[in-house]
Order: C-alpha cells, then sequence, then structure tokens
C-alpha cells in the first residue's frame, strides 16, 4: 500500500478529499483497478481447526466452484490473501492462528467460518476453546451457521469480494492501527511471555499505519521480555563436518 | 476352543466370591473387581485367557462417593469378546498401580487419565503432561472443575445484538433460538 500511496493520483484525491475541487476525473480509476483485481485473484489458507472445513471440498471442487471467482486453496500463509478459521479454535491452536495470521503479507482477510468462531458455538463451555475470534484478530466477514452449507460459503466469499472490490475490507489495517488491544487479549489468554517471530510495530511503521492505539501497555511489557529474532544458520555441509 | 475358553473363564469367575462377574452379551462381559485384586485378574486374562489386547482404560470420577472408578477394557482375539473390569479407588490421594508391565499400550491411558483427572499410576513410565501441554490450571475432567465458570471468568462473549447481525437480519438472516432458551 505504500507504494501505492506515492503515485501522484493519489496527492490529488488526498486535496479531494480535504475540500478541494476534483481537478482529474480518473483520480480514483487506479485504486479501483487494483481492488477490482485483487477481489478476482485471491488465494486462499484454509486453517482447518474444525468441523466446518468438511464444507470446503464441495465449495472448491466442480459442485460449487470456487475458481470460478478466482479464489484457489493456497499452501503456505506467505502466498496466501484470505485465511479462513473453519470453526472451533483451541486455545493452543489459537496461538498457531495467530502466528500464521501475522506471517501473511497484506491486504489480508480472515473469515470466520462456522457459530464457533463467532461465539464459542456448541463449546461455549469448554475450558479449552478461545470464544470470540474477532478478540485476537481482526475478522472480515463471518459466515455463521453450524455448519454452513457451500452456499453460504460461496455467498460469505462473494461478499467479501465486494467488500474488497468497494474498499470496505480493510480490518488488515485495524490490526496495526490498534495492535495493542489484540495483543492484549493475547496477553491476557496466552499469558505475559506471549511473543510472536513477526515484529508487528516495524510492519505498522511500514504500512504507516501507526496510530495511538498501535503501542500501549500491552506492548510496553511485551518490548520488556522480547527477543530479537534470529536468522537461521545456513550452511551446506553438516556441523560433524566442518569440525573434522 | 475359544468357546471351551469362554465357558472356563465365565465358571472361574462366578466362583470367586470377591469378584462381581455379569455376562451381558455373547461378547461383552462385565467384572467388578476390588482395586488391590484387578492386576491379578488382568494378569489372569492376558496369560491364560487370551485377552492380549488393551483397547481402552477409562476413568470415571463419582465426587459423591468419593472415589474414581477404572475401566480396563480387554479384547480377545480368540474368543472375540470385551471384558470390562471395573474397579473403584479412593478420590484421596489417588494414586494407583500402573498395568504397564502387563500391557504397554497402558503407558498412554494412563498419562492421558492423569492429566484429566490428575489420578497418579505408581510404575508408569511418563506422566509428564501430554495433550494440554500449555495448562496450568486443575485437572480439568475432575467434577469439581467448573468448567462454565472457568470459562466466564477467562472469556468474553459477543453481544447478542450487534450491529453487523441487525444487518443480517435486514437481509432476512439472523439467530432463530437463542441459546438463554436452549438452556432451559
Amino acid at each position: 500500500m505504500s507504494t501505492i500511496d506515492k503515485f501522484p493520483v493519489r496527492q490529488e484525491t488526498a486535496a479531494v478529499e480535504a475540500g478541494g475541487k476534483r481537478s482529474n476525473p480518473l483520480a480514483h480509476v487506479f485504486d479501483e483497478l487494483v481492488n477490482f483485481c485483487r477481489s478476482r485473484s485471491m488465494f486462499m489458507l484454509h486453517y482447518c481447526t474444525g468441523c466446518g472445513a468438511i464444507e470446503l471440498p464441495p465449495a472448491m471442487t466442480s459442485r460449487f466452484d470456487m475458481e470460478r471467482l478466482g479464489i484457489q486453496p493456497m499452501v503456505s500463509p506467505r502466498q496466501a490473501d484470505i485465511l479462513l478459521i473453519t470453526g472451533y479454535v483451541s486455545i493452543k491452536t489459537l496461538k498457531r492462528v495467530i502466528l500464521t495470521y501475522e506471517q501473511m503479507p497484506a491486504p489480508k482477510y480472515v473469515i470466520g467460518i462456522c457459530s464457533c468462531t463467532v461465539n464459542g458455538g456448541m463449546y461455549w463451555q469448554s475450558y479449552a476453546t478461545a470464544k470470540v475470534l474477532r478478540e485476537y484478530m481482526p475478522v472480515d466477514v463471518y459466515i455463521a451457521g453450524c455448519m454452513p452449507r457451500p452456499e453460504a460459503v460461496i455467498s460469505g466469499l462473494r461478499k467479501l469480494m465486494g467488500d474488497i472490490k468497494s474498499g470496505r475490507a480493510d480490518s488488515w489495517k485495524k490490526y496495526f492501527q490498534n495492535y495493542d488491544y489484540y495483543l492484549g487479549n493475547q496477553q491476557k489468554l496466552f499469558g505475559e511471555n506471549w511473543q510472536t517471530p513477526t515484529d508487528i510495530v516495524a510492519e505498522a511503521r511500514h504500512y504507516e499505519l501507526i496510530t495511538d492505539q498501535t503501542r500501549g501497555e500491552h506492548t510496553a511489557l511485551l518490548e520488556k521480555h522480547q527477543r530479537p529474532l534470529e536468522a537461521l544458520e545456513m550452511r551446506l555441509t553438516s556441523k560433524e563436518k566442518q569440525t573434522t | 476352543m475359544s468357546k471351551e475358553l469362554n465357558i472356563w473363564l465365565d465358571n472361574l469367575l462366578e466362583d470367586i466370591e470377591s469378584v462381581q462377574f455379569k455376562r451381558k452379551s455373547s461378547r461383552r462381559v462385565r467384572i467388578d473387581v476390588a482395586s488391590e485384586a484387578l492386576p491379578a485378574l488382568l494378569e489372569l486374562l492376558q496369560g491364560h485367557a487370551s485377552y492380549v489386547h488393551l483397547s481402552a482404560i477409562s476413568c470415571v470420577d463419582w465426587i459423591d462417593n468419593d472415589e474414581f472408578e477404572l475401566v480396563y477394557h480387554v479384547w480377545s482375539y480368540e474368543t472375540r469378546s470385551l471384558v470390562s473390569a471395573h474397579t473403584r479407588i479412593p478420590r484421596d490421594p489417588g494414586v494407583y498401580l500402573s498395568i504397564y508391565d502387563l500391557y504397554q499400550p497402558a503407558a498412554f491411558f494412563e498419562r492421558d487419565i492423569h492429566e484429566m483427572f490428575g489420578v497418579y499410576f505408581e510404575g508408569s513410565p511418563d506422566m509428564e503432561k501430554f495433550i494440554l501441554t500449555e495448562w496450568d490450571g486443575p485437572p480439568p475432567m475432575r467434577k469439581e472443575f467448573d468448567s462454565e465458570a472457568f470459562v466466564n471468568q477467562t472469556f468474553s462473549w459477543e453481544q447478542y445484538r450487534p450491529q453487523w447481525l441487525k444487518e443480517i437480519e435486514e437481509e432476512g438472516g439472523g439467530i432463530t433460538s437463542r441459546p438463554e432458551d436452549a438452556r432451559r
């Protein structure tokens, strides 16, 4: 996004927003084109946590055919645009979900499928499941149901596509803007020593999304014990061979 | 051979006084036995009656009687029948003998029961944490652990009339039955 900001057309739209007269009728065209293209080619990382994953194969394959919307499954978070959480997240799983989410490059979108991601669903009484996914990461679209049919999944994805096209789906920005809130909820659940390998504050600075809410008491607590990420050591021969 | 073995076992177990024996069907037997006698019974079943497969060990918390009930399910491939040996141990201190030397898969079940109920098995090879590696509360399957109170204390809940739900209701969707009604 920061590269797009540097285009001259963007500056003109800023002048329009500030109350100036619109001089260029094509000012938004580039943004709209980017949003359109983005909404039509989405790679989906499905983190199959619960039972909802069973509805994805029919939604993906020939019967309902997600690919006609440009949505394809993707194997790694680094190349994915959408993160699908397909059911209940236990506290142990939630840690991995957050790691996965933070590894995805922005812009990224989260879809919570099934009632469990909304409010715990049928596991509302369970000591081991996190209840409200929205508290730990921003969610763009919820597809409620136990479980939602593939039609509902497709309809939810179409809603997300519409939101991306119109520029309303910007929840990934909220994670950077309100990082302190999300980190606070994570620390409440995982303990004070919770740390992910991703430096979110530095990323927020990179995306120019730092607000008053990005840093706060919880990030201060994180900085107190945060260990810098060490690069993995890479070598071609094994260690024993090198020493001999 | 296999039929004779069953008849022989039935006759033997019916004769032992401290053992309550109940044949539920041709393939299921329930035995209630005192906790001191259970390892000997399992040794008899495994060594002389072909019950070589330990299917599971399950645990029931009878908090009103202050007892844990341990159920050992053993299966015989020869007679094709399942014996469930029930025994009860006092809840406090909740320590029992491991049957790892008889059935090695028992280590797996005993570790699980130790984690979920806090029953300690003497002689089991590993009593470390198993599935709940990131849990440091009390054993969660014990009856005195109030899961609902823990959940209400730890987690917060989604509002039931949020803005996005109103938007869904405008489109014709929404909640048809509320959780309060279902819990009644």
